[in-house]
């Protein structure tokens, strides 16, 4: 296990570094530039510009400078916003991200979870047809919609909720549905499925000839297997929502990380963009690399299963 | 059990329905506000020392403005844009400040004398001028604030406004130094600044942020005072109270401003939406004063009365590149624009009633006789199809083309550019029977291809940055970063020359009416129509004023 762990680490550092050096390569290949504007001011100016922040020297001192900034965690100041450091930025943004991603996986989560599970139980039945719509309703509706939506009935008409911004648990209630509903659509699909494919083992149908409670049978012995699938896309759901969700973070005003990756590659504000990709990738490798544990955990197969591998 | 699949799905979308039709509900404007004034008491409570705790309970006399974003940065020469000025410009207060009649007026100058030919200009300062920790403003303070704008160091994208002042632009580009800018403290009240040629604007270009002052002994101490509001310091009609980065800022009368008894407001509220849809959503729900209209709603708001109209100086236009064909030849140049009905544009694309351009210069900007300089210069382009094909044919006799070499228009990734594109090159296939191709791309490799001559016919804009024609007419003298056309001409450029050297007013501008003249006799580019600034603003609210060169006024503002 320590051996795979070290290898898994080593493995990680690699992704970043190929991850860094694309994002290096991809954002000198597009033109433009930071200073890139509709009404330029002269040449003089423009040289101030670059000069001040290093955009003058050749793209290997560039590179090596990334490389170090990666190494130190320090990325240095934002083009675009002088006042900040990139570091600025990410610590800022990123709590309020983590914040709301971490409520609205948790709603989408346990939800999606129940929803999946009483599908289940129910299954072609009234309750498990009305599950399945809104989780299919919760899949093809886009969450801006979703969004603009529940803000038009519930803020401007209805006057119940606040419109934007990210001040009071009250604020916090729409966006966390918007985020939420595509995600635990998902997940009660899956949960759904798997737990149909679970209660018919036979390890269940011994469950009830020993005579457990039904709740006993669903909670410890089936949900626990049907998770696995569950476990596996929550990886990927959580690296993307707790590192910031763009398009509802800007509909809701809310300042988290979003409007940094989209913002800083229109705006050319190259540290930034260095600073966003790194910390988001490395942000997932990490999370992937936690869910891979969490497999042993749940399943005794996955572990035998490695040291096999190994 | 499938019946009730069915039924379920049609409950569904009934419900989908019903959600997607907005009811009128004019009740629900309250709660949003109600909401407002409590967190804001809940904030003052903090602070602790809160003076106008009761105003606030009220709510009458906070203004809930929106910044779209966080501002670039509250450093005068740094944030150069209107994130960052619209908010500073009430903050802060340069020597003079645009009234609202858009003419520059006393302001922490109290008066000024020019001299004879109009090159020196010495500023007294108010003796009661103050920054808000109590500090006096001085002559120092402007000396250090305009040396720091001109310094190559300080990178600031604003340094040409300086460039005015003698000595300025050698010490920016780094062929002269700091010692040699002649801006002068005479004594701690009074300023001396020599420009490099009679500027008759340059007592508008000082009321631009770029040359509002800086509390030298707090910069010196400490250099990120502007960065938060524990540290900044303001001698403008607003303090900046609170600043939640990313999130809002809440600005409060400034107690020390000189003229602190004709601020009517108590506290502005600024919150950073960048989405116009919610914006207007919340100025729909009271929770903001002012919005922008979002496009697909402009149809039934822009009747409304709670719209605003104000004169934008800019204009939206096309540049020709002189360098390629077919665009080499003036009479094509002139086919392509005269062919072009601009009416049509404005009443049906974008809008927003903006006025279709027939000059370069934007209205809203005098002679020396008081004159509007649009109006006086006249309709430099006319819309003329039957013309524009006899141009036409005539240029490409002269050029000895049997057909048209492709033509292919550019623009920068956007919808409205878009429609505006699609439209011209219907009118181009109908009218003059050419086939135009349309491609766009992103903003940043637009301007980078439009500088480099890369293109052919491709969408622009230009803002003035102080308010003059010279400003305008300045963009297309030869090499100019903003000339973009290839095109050039010596008449031109020695007008432009002329003016800037020119003492006499009336002179200045008929050198200014006859460049512009020339640009249209030889069209390197064709002007659309003029930018205007439309906002919807809670009826309540007066005295905001909107420059069309220049940044928000809230001095004045007030809200029943």
């Amino acid at each position: 296990m320590l051996k795979y762990t070290i290898k898994r680490f080593l493995l990680m550092i690699m992704t970043i570094w190929i991850i860094a050096t694309l994002t290096f390569v991809l954002m000198n290949a597009i033109p433009g530039s930071p200073f890139n504007e509709e009404r330029t001011s002269n040449e003089a100016v423009q040289a101030n510009l670059e000069a001040h922040f290093n955009l003058d020297q050749s793209p290997l001192v560039q590179y090596a400078g990334y490389l170090k900034s990666i190494a130190t965690f320090d990325y240095g100041p934002s083009i675009k916003k002088p006042n900040d450091s990139v570091n600025d930025l990410l610590s800022r943004g990123f709590p309020i991200s983590a914040e709301l991603g971490i409520i609205s996986v948790t709603v989408a989560l346990l939800s999606g979870v129940v929803l999946g599970v009483i599908a289940a139980l129910r299954h072609n039945g009234i309750i498990d047809y009305l599950a399945m719509t809104i989780a299919v309703l919760g899949i093809s509706i886009p969450n801006f919609v979703l969004a603009t939506l529940l803000i038009q009935q519930l803020s401007v008409n209805a006057g119940v909720l606040p419109v934007a911004t990210w001040s009071s648990p009250m604020h916090m209630i729409l966006p966390t549905i918007a985020l939420a509903t595509g995600p635990m659509a998902i997940i009660a699909r899956l949960t759904r499925s798997s737990m149909l494919e679970v209660l018919t083992q036979d390890y269940i149908k011994m469950a009830r000839a020993k005579g457990l409670s039904p709740m006993t049978i669903i909670v410890k012995h089936a949900l626990k297997n049907a998770l696995m699938p569950v476990v596996t896309i929550m990886g990927t759901i959580l690296a993307g929502v707790l590192t910031g969700t763009f398009v509802i973070e800007k509909i809701f005003a809310i300042p988290g990380m979003g409007q940094y990756f989209v913002e800083s590659i229109n705006q050319r504000d190259y540290p930034v963009i260095m600073g966003t990709t790194v910390f988001y990738s490395a942000f997932l490798v990490v999370i992937l690399f936690i869910v891979d544990i969490t497999y042993g955990f749940l399943d005794p197969r996955v572990k035998i299963h490695k040291e096999e591998g190994n | 059990m499938k019946k009730w699949l069915v039924l379920l799905f049609a409950a569904m979308l009934v419900f989908m329905l019903a959600a997607c039709t907005t009811s009128d509900s004019g009740n629900d404007e309250e709660s949003g506000s109600d909401d407002d004034s409590t967190e804001e008491t809940d904030d003052s409570g903090e602070d602790g020392e809160d003076t106008d705790r009761e105003a606030e309970v009220d709510g009458d006399n906070v203004l809930y403005l929106n910044n779209a974003q966080e501002p670039t940065s509250f450093d005068p020469p740094v944030g150069f844009d209107a994130i960052s000025w619209n908010a500073l410009n009430n903050l802060l207060e340069g020597l003079t400040r645009l009234d609202d009649s858009h003419q520059p007026t006393e302001a922490i100058a109290e008066d000024w004398e020019v001299s004879d030919d109009g090159t020196e200009y010495t500023f007294n300062i108010r003796e009661d001028a103050n920054w808000s920790n109590g500090d006096p403003v001085t002559a120092e303070d402007f000396v250090y604030a305009w040396t720091r704008l001109l310094d190559p160091d300080t990178a600031s994208p604003a340094a040409f406004l300086g460039y005015f002042i003698e000595g300025g632009e050698a010490f920016n580009n780094g062929e002269g130094s700091e010692d040699d800018v002649m801006i002068e403290a005479t004594d701690e009240k009074t300023l001396t600044v020599t420009l490099e040629a009679p500027t008759g604007f340059f007592l508008n270009v000082v009321a631009n942020p770029a040359f509002f002052p800086v509390n030298h002994q707090v910069a010196e101490e400490n250099p990120d005072w502007h960065t938060e509001a524990d540290s900044f310091v303001s001698n403008g009609p607003f303090s900046l109270q609170e600043w939640n980065h990313e999130s809002d800022m809440l600005f409060e009368r400034n107690e020390e401003y000189w003229d602190a008894e004709n601020v009517a407001l108590d506290q502005v509220h600024w919150a950073m939406v960048n989405d116009t849809n919610t914006e207007y959503q919340m100025y729909d729900s009271g929770e903001l004063d002012t919005s922008g209209i979002p496009s697909d709603l402009a149809d039934e708001l822009l009747d409304s009365d709670d719209v605003v109209f104000a004169d934008q100086a800019g204009t939206y236009f096309y540049r020709f590149n002189v360098t390629m064909e077919p665009f080499q030849n003036e009479n094509i140049r002139k086919a392509f624009a005269m062919v072009m009905n601009q009416e049509d544009i404005v009443e049906y694309i974008t809008r927003n009633e903006e006025e279709p351009a027939k000059g370069f210069v934007a209205p809203g900007l005098e002679d020396a006789d008081g004159n509007e300089f649009r109006e006086t210069n006249g309709d430099l382009l006319e819309y003329n199809p039957e013309e524009a094909r006899e141009l036409l044919e005539q240029g490409m006799e002269e050029e000895g083309y049997d057909e048209l070499p492709e033509v292919v228009l550019s623009y920068n990734t956007s919808d409205e550019h878009r429609s505006i594109a699609e439209y011209m090159q219907e009118v181009y296939a109908e009218e003059l029977d050419v086939e135009v191709s349309l491609e766009n791309t992103e903003w940043s490799v637009f301007l980078e291809d439009q500088r480099n001559l890369e293109m052919q016919f491709s969408r622009s804009s230009f803002l003035a940055d102080y308010a003059d024609p010279v400003n305008f007419l300045e963009s297309f003298v030869t090499d100019s970063s903003m000339n973009r056309t290839g095109w050039s001409n010596d008449e031109y450029d020695q007008l432009i020359a002329d003016s800037k050297a020119e003492s006499d007013e009336a002179q200045r501008f008929e050198y200014l009416y006859e460049a512009e003249e020339i640009l249209f006799d030889e069209m390197p580019l064709f002007p659309l129509y003029f930018y205007n600034q439309i906002t919807l603003q809670n009826p309540d609210v007066t005295g905001v004023v909107r420059h069309p060169v220049g940044y928000l006024e809230l001095k004045w503002a007030e809200k029943q």
